[in-house]
Formats: structure tokens, sequence, C-alpha cells
């Protein structure tokens, strides 16, 4: 019955639903986690990486640029990074186009973009997709984490049908709910930023498909406040950074506990 | 009147050892009336590179900013700081982009690039209006003042100046021209690039 | 002939701008309003081309309440400028440019602090403690830059302007007869009578 209305996107089926968005969400409930806790002194994101192994070629990551493998986690502007969940060519297209935007912004007004009107831009585009031109979604949810002067930090979430919300912890692809849960049980309102690292590690080690945690499989990225200029400083973690993190809040599992454990 | 002339203002960078030096005077004006002595026209596009943009004043802030996106969008995508040449090159083609319709102004580049080895490089360069480089070995000058800037330039500039030095030498040149130059002077500010810092300076000159 | 002038104080922008629309000979009306208000904390007095003047003034008017209902929050001083400054730049290269002259002054909410911006008609700005548009600046600039201090009160703000103002009624050939002075400062925008 529903394949007669999920040929093309601009289509309602009978019932009211547009399907190809359903199956886009459907797409991203397989990709890795990407989990976010907005504290009132900084946003925290982690996610979990899907493409690894010992061929990968990460020496881009482990000693220049911004941290990160270039698989989940972007810096977006100065201000807000970006966590993508879902199909990773889309995500590179859409972080292209947030990348474009926040400098056409700053072109315009001279000022680093507002987190929200960087999420409405981003919304913006993805309806039109869902609306006109016979195209297909963009398989990708994002969570922007980022900071602006009006309303100091904040959290997003944007999905492929266009539409975005503010949150205070969520998360996004797969095991959502099981995270989802575990944040509304742990969070506090004024949680800072050290307990909030600490929040988002324990709940991606709960959630996470895979026994290890470790660099290897996790991306991490924090946005402060520099207390001196007062601007704000997005921080994506370079994998070593990332083990030593781990270390320090007790998290790191070894392969070999593992092995131990089932022999 | 030259579209060239409305606004005033000078630019000149010079290579040291190991130290590149740009300085701009700090005049607008509208034709003869002076409109403001804190007009910026050198501007920092990365740690260790300057821009300089004499000319109309309307153009000095748009290819400010249209800089700004394009260095910004070069390294968020790179993840790497951009390259003095490479910026040089990103100049030129920008202005040609506006061969027949072109902005009104003749850049002044002023930077350090890393060689291959990891040496420090001076670099120094200049286009005219659409674009088309100048790599100098020496100095390179723009604005009104140009002509004047290229005679004490001449006399006063030697090989290897250290830093102190390259300060005195692009500081006197600048003051002694833009004196000469009634669209040019109102205050200037110098700018001496070394491998660990940038250091700041603005000169007490005539202010009339 | 159409002349403005704005000056900054502690913690206030005055503007003023004359009020006579006149073509060729003619004073068509001697009581216009050259001062916008877009925003309630930035002023902006226009001159130049009849017409651009107020089709300009209300298309950045309109724009910038525009960006303030869409984002509940306004615009600063200088994220508003930047913004009216490629209008005019955009303008400048286009098939007819918009030819207006612009003195913008504005109270920042943030950071508490004035700010004013002399723009011209091909989008040269420039952030200055005072300025002037028109035949009038070359009178009112000098005595400026003489009584001029940043960190004066309203009321010698007030006397600043009237100089300037007496001055181009005395030497002006063809000078305006009344002035609209506007204050911006941290309470909003209001009016006064010099």
């Amino acid at each position: 019955m529903a394949r007669r209305y999920d040929s093309r996107t601009t289509i309602f089926s009978p019932e009211g639903r547009l399907y190809q968005i359903e199956y886009a969400m459907e797409a991203i409930s397989h990709a890795g986690t990407v989990l976010g806790v907005l504290a009132k002194d900084g946003v925290v994101l982690a996610a979990e990486k899907k493409v690894t192994g010992k061929l990968l070629d990460l020496s881009a990551a482990k000693d220049g640029g911004y941290g990160g493998s270039g698989e989940k986690i972007y810096l977006l502007n100065s201000n807000v990074i970006g966590g993508v969940a879902g199909l990773t060519a889309d995500a590179n297209s859409l972080v292209n186009y947030a990348r474009t935007a926040a400098q056409r912004h700053l072109l315009m007004y001279n000022e680093d973009i507002p987190v929200e009107l960087l999420a409405q831009r981003m919304c913006d585009m993805k309806q039109g997709y869902t609306q006109f031109g016979g195209l297909r979604p963009f398989g990708v949810s994002l969570l922007y984490a980022g900071y602006d002067p009006h309303y100091h930090f904040q959290l997003y979430h944007s999905d492929p049908s266009g539409n975005y919300s503010g949150w205070k912890a969520t998360c996004i692809g797969a095991n959502n709910g099981t995270a989802q849960s575990l944040l509304k049980q742990e969070y506090k309102d004024d949680i800072e930023v050290k307990d909030a690292i600490g929040l988002v590690l324990r709940t991606m080690s709960k959630t996470m498909d895979s026994t290890t945690l470790g660099s290897e499989k996790l991306e991490f990225a924090v946005i402060t406040l520099d207390p001196t200029t007062k601007e704000p400083k997005a921080k994506i973690y370079k994998p070593a950074e990332i083990d030593a993190l781990l270390q320090k809040e007790g998290l790191m599992k070894k392969e070999e506990d593992a092995e131990m454990a089932t022999a | 009147m030259s579209i060239m002339e409305l606004n005033g203002g000078s630019v000149i960078a010079m290579v040291g050892k190991d130290c590149v030096a740009i300085a701009a005077d700090m005049r607008l004006g509208n034709q003869a009336l002076g409109i403001s002595s804190k007009f910026e026209r050198i501007f920092p596009v990365t740690d260790r590179i300057y821009l300089g943009l004499p000319g109309l004043a309307t153009d000095v802030a748009t290819l400010r900013e249209r800089f700004r996106f394009r260095v910004n969008m070069y390294t968020i995508k790179e993840e790497r700081e951009i390259q003095p040449e490479t910026f040089a090159h990103l100049v030129s083609s920008t202005l040609y982009e506006h061969r027949f319709g072109p902005y009104f102004i003749e850049p002044v580049m002023a930077g350090i690039s890393k060689t291959p080895s990891g040496a420090v490089k001076p670099f120094i360069a200049a286009t005219d209006l659409i674009g088309c480089l100048n790599f100098a070995k020496d100095f390179v000058v723009a604005g009104t003042a140009s002509t004047k800037l290229y005679g004490v330039a001449e006399g006063l500039w030697e090989p290897d100046l250290e830093p102190e030095d390259l300060f005195e030498t692009i500081s006197q040149t600048l003051l002694n021209a833009t004196d000469r130059d009634a669209f040019s002077g109102w205050g200037c500010i110098v700018h001496i690039i070394t491998k660990d810092k940038v250091v700041t300076r603005t000169l007490k000159g005539r202010m009339d | 002939m159409e002349t403005s002038f704005a000056l900054t104080g502690k913690g206030y922008v005055i503007v003023a701008a004359d009020t006579t629309s006149a073509r060729s000979i003619v004073k068509m009306k001697v009581d216009e309003d050259k001062i916008k208000t877009l925003s309630p904390h930035l002023l902006m007095a226009y001159s130049g081309e009849p017409g651009d003047t107020v089709q300009f003034a209300e298309y950045v008017e309109r724009n910038i309440r525009l960006y303030q209902i869409r984002n509940i929050y306004p615009l600063r001083p200088s994220a508003a400028a930047s913004w009216i400054r490629r209008s005019l730049a955009e303008s400048l290269r286009s098939r007819k440019p918009y030819s207006v002259n612009l003195l913008l002054g504005g109270y920042d909410t943030a950071t508490f602090d004035p700010h004013l911006y002399w723009i011209d008609y091909l989008g040269t700005i420039s952030e200055v403690p005072f300025a002037a548009h028109g035949y009038g600046a070359y009178f009112a600039l000098s005595l400026l830059d003489r009584y001029h201090d940043p960190s004066a009160s309203l009321e010698e703000g007030l006397a600043t302007l009237k100089r300037c103002i007496d001055e181009v009624s005395k030497r002006l050939v063809v000078s305006p007869g009344k002035y609209k002075v506007k204050i911006v400062d941290k309470d909003g925008v209001r009016e006064v009578e010099l």
C-alpha cells in the first residue's frame, strides 16, 4: 500500500504521511550515535564512529588540522560545531552548505552567525528537498552546538524533514532512545562542562555497540568561552586527547578486558 | 579626477632579514575634505600574513570582507592556514574576476612563509587593480603617494635589515613620502612581522 | 544643500538633519523629517538624490524591522551598519545605484556604548566620534574638531551641536532654516527642540 506513495518525495500518502522523510529517518537510526549535552558554561558533543579499521589512514587527524577524523564532528564556524548522523556523503554536502551559510552571514553582518539562525538556514534548505524538485531528502540528522552573545550556549537538532528544536541534552543515530532516557535521568539544569563531559562519556559507553571505548571509535568536541577574550572556543579533540580524557574519567575499556571476560 | 584618488591613502611593504614590514597612513578623505584619521587599511589575513588595501574606501571594506570569507572557507576545509604565495594568487584571481568592472584597489601583501625544509622566508607582493602580481624582492608600494614612496624607499632601503632597523626604515619612508602627498597622512601605522610575533606601532607624524 | 550632523557623547548619540525639502530654487516643504528610527536604539539621517533617499531609507528600515521580527532580538548597531554598507556597495555596481549618504547613530544595549557611523553613497564606512554630510560639513567639522568631547554630558553635546548649526546658518549661502534633532541612548530614541 505504501509503495505507491514513496516514489516521489513531493507526494503525501492517503494517511497524510511523507514516506521518503520517514525512510530517511530510518536510515539515520542505523548510523553512529551522536550525543549532545548543554551545560551552563559550554556544550559537549560526542559521536561513535562506524568507519574504523587498521588500514584507515588517520594521519591527518592525528597530527594536523582541527582534530576529528572528519566522519562525525565538524567545525561549522568559529562559534558552532556540528555533529552528523546518517549518510556521510549527504552530510558532507550539508556541512559545506552550513560553512558557506555562516560565511555569508559574516559577509553581510560582520558578526558570527547566531546558532539558531544557522540551524534555520539548514532547515530551510532541507525543507525545500521535501516539497519541490522531485529530489530525495538528505538522509542526515545534525546536532548544532554553539555560542552566540544573544542566547549564549545552545544545542539544536535538525532532521531530514527540515524541522529543528532546541535541546538541553539529546541524541541522534543508533540507540538514541536508550541514550535519551539515560540523559533524562541524569541531566541537571545547572550542570557544568566538566560534569557534562563525564555524563556524555558515561552515556556513550552504555549505548555504544562496541565493547571497546577508545579514540578509534569515539569523536569528541567541546565548545566553551575563553575567559579573557570572551570569544567562543571550539575544540574538537585529537585521538590522543580523547584517550587521555577517557583515562581521566576511568572509562578506558581495552580489547583484552573483553577477551578475558569471554575466556 | 581619478576614482583611485577620491579617498586617498597609501601602503608600503618591505623585506628585512627573516622579517617583513607593512605600513600605511590612516587618512580617509572625500577629495579635499578629511573624514577620519583612524581609517584602517591593513588587515591580518592569518597570524603571519597581512594585507594592505589602498584605493577606494568602499572597495577596501568589500575586499577585506570577501577575502575573509574565502580564507575562512579555505582554512576550515583544508584544516591549515593559507600560505602567503597561495594567498597572493587568491588576491590576483579575485581581482581578475572583475576584469571589466574592477575593484579600485591595488593590494599590497606581506607575510612570512615556510619553506619545505622548515626555514622562514620573508614574502611581499603587490598587484594592480586587475590582479597582475608583482613579487618584488625589496619593497612594494601603492596608493596616492606611491611615486613619493618609490623615491624614498629606493634611497633608504638596504638588504638584510634587522626588525628594529626595518621599522626605522619603513617608518621614515612612509612619513616623508606621505608628508609630500595631500591625500595621504593623518596618522601612520606600522606592522613588523617576524617568525614569532607581530609588533604593531602607530607613529607620531604631521597631522596636517 | 542638505545638511546633517551627528556627534557622540557619554552614553548617547545626537543626530541632526535640516528639515528643508527643496527643488531648484523652491522650498517645497520646511518640516521634512530626514531622520528614520530603524529600531528602538538606532537612528539614521539620510541625504542625497531625492527619491533615492526615502526609498533606500524605507528599504533599510523595513529590512531591519524584518530581521528583528524574524530573529527575536534586534541587530546591534555594528551589524546593522555592515548590512547597510553592503546594500549600498551592491547597489553601486548595479544598473542604477542609490545615491544616498547616511549618518547612522546607535546605542549598543549589550555593551552599553554609543556608536556613530559615517556612510556615503559608495558604501564607504567609518566609525567616527562626530560626522557631517553636505556643504555644512565644511563648516561644522572643524568646529567639532575643536569643541567635541566624547565624554560630554547631553547638555554640553547639544550646545556643541548648536555651535555647528549657528555657523552654517551664518556662513552658508543657502542655509537651511530649521533642524530636526533626535537623540538615542539607553532609553531609546527621542526628539528634542534646540
